[in-house]
């Protein structure tokens, strides 16, 4: 019975399908902003040099493609060091 | 877009990506909708590979396409082919030994202008690719319909496609989603439709599934709505009842569901027609 539960949901997990919504999630947001992987990560690196030049930034800064229906939008999440 | 001595609707079926079922979508709802009374135009602008004449079953009654229209050689009305199942349905065909480059948007136009005077609906069979077809497909259309598949290529194409049509000021897009499988989905193996509505963010016009009759009406020239035993033929005749503005729930997908366990053996009963 457990096997069997476990089962459903490492087909869950990795399931065909799971994977086609993941892959198009991310190229619709780059063919919708007309960007590609390479232009965020440059731009990425980028934002976090812009900021890391005035104030001190602490763990994982992210920059990630976010979609708002057909737009999308950059999230950018910059945790700074506090006093 | 607008034009006040007419009220018929030119209705674009376009996808990005070949064979998702543009011409069969076309064939399907033009003769569901001719066969409810309405007087429906069907233009082929897929030039130098045409398809619906085939798919109709009119392809020995051709005898002028459309860039003869447009280069004078004929009337519009000379190159209409009438179907003799449905009095209300005429095609106009594609010319095959021409090129996409031979006709313009604007001239496209002036015949779906033309059209627009004598029928309800006029649709028109968009070829595959975003080029000079497709801008000729979408000059006149007041409304459009992107065909998918439940595959990540389609789906990529159809999106590329809404976002040009939405650049081009078109408000009027509606969603076809074909050859879906339930099972498929059910097992984990295809994208779903609540997955595609969430991709691609446009009304949801029908669901087609999957069915081999499909591929049997086109091997006989004729429309699988002629066909009122099998799946896609029901979906296809909602969706024609959806343009007219009728509110209709969309089919249960589920085969093996006890609704359609019953409905099944209740049409196996009945004689067909």
């Amino acid at each position: 019975m457990l096997t069997f539960i476990k089962n459903v949901f490492k087909q869950e997990h990795n399931s065909s399908r799971r994977q086609a919504n993941d892959r198009l999630r991310v190229v619709l947001a780059h063919d919708r902003a007309g960007t590609s992987a390479e232009l965020m990560d440059t731009i990425k690196e980028e934002i976090i040099q812009v900021i890391a030049k005035h104030i001190e930034i602490v763990g994982n800064p992210e920059v990630n493609f976010i979609r708002e229906g057909r737009h999308s939008a950059l999230d950018i999440s910059i945790p700074i060091k506090g006093r | 877009m607008e034009n006040s001595t007419t009220n018929g609707e030119v209705i674009v079926v376009t996808s990005g990506k070949g064979g998702v079922g543009k011409t069969t979508t076309v064939a399907n709802l033009s003769t569901s909708l001719a066969r409810m009374g309405y007087k429906v135009a069907v233009m082929d602008l897929d030039i130098g590979l045409k398809k619906l004449d085939l798919i109709l079953g009119l392809e020995n009654r051709v005898i002028y396409d459309i860039v003869q229209v447009i280069e004078g050689e004929c009337t519009l009305k000379q190159a209409l082919v009438k179907d003799k199942r449905f009095p209300g349905l005429c095609m106009l065909p594609a010319a095959q030994t021409r090129n996409k480059d031979d006709i313009s948007p604007e001239q496209v136009q002036v015949v779906c202008d033309n059209l627009k005077q004598e029928f309800d609906y006029v649709f028109i069979d968009c070829p595959a690719g975003i080029e000079q077809g497709f801008k000729n497909s979408i000059a006149a259309a007041d409304k459009a319909i992107v065909v998918t598949n439940p595959e990540v290529s389609a789906v990529r194409d159809a999106d590329r496609i809404i976002g040009m049509l939405e650049s081009a000021q078109y408000k009027d897009i509606h969603l076809l989603v074909n050859r879906v499988q339930n099972d498929m989905i059910k097992s984990g193996n295809m994208l779903s439709i609540e997955d595609l509505a969430e991709h691609l963010c446009i009304n949801l016009l029908g669901i087609v599934p999957e069915d081999k009759n499909v591929l049997i009406s086109t091997n006989k020239g004729e429309p699988i709505i002629l066909n009122e035993r099998s799946q896609a033929s029901q979906a296809f005749n909602n969706i024609a009842q959806r343009l007219t503005g009728k509110d209709v729930p969309f089919l249960e997908l589920d085969e093996n569901s006890f609704w359609n366990k019953l409905r099944g053996l209740g049409r196996s009963l009945l004689p067909t027609r």
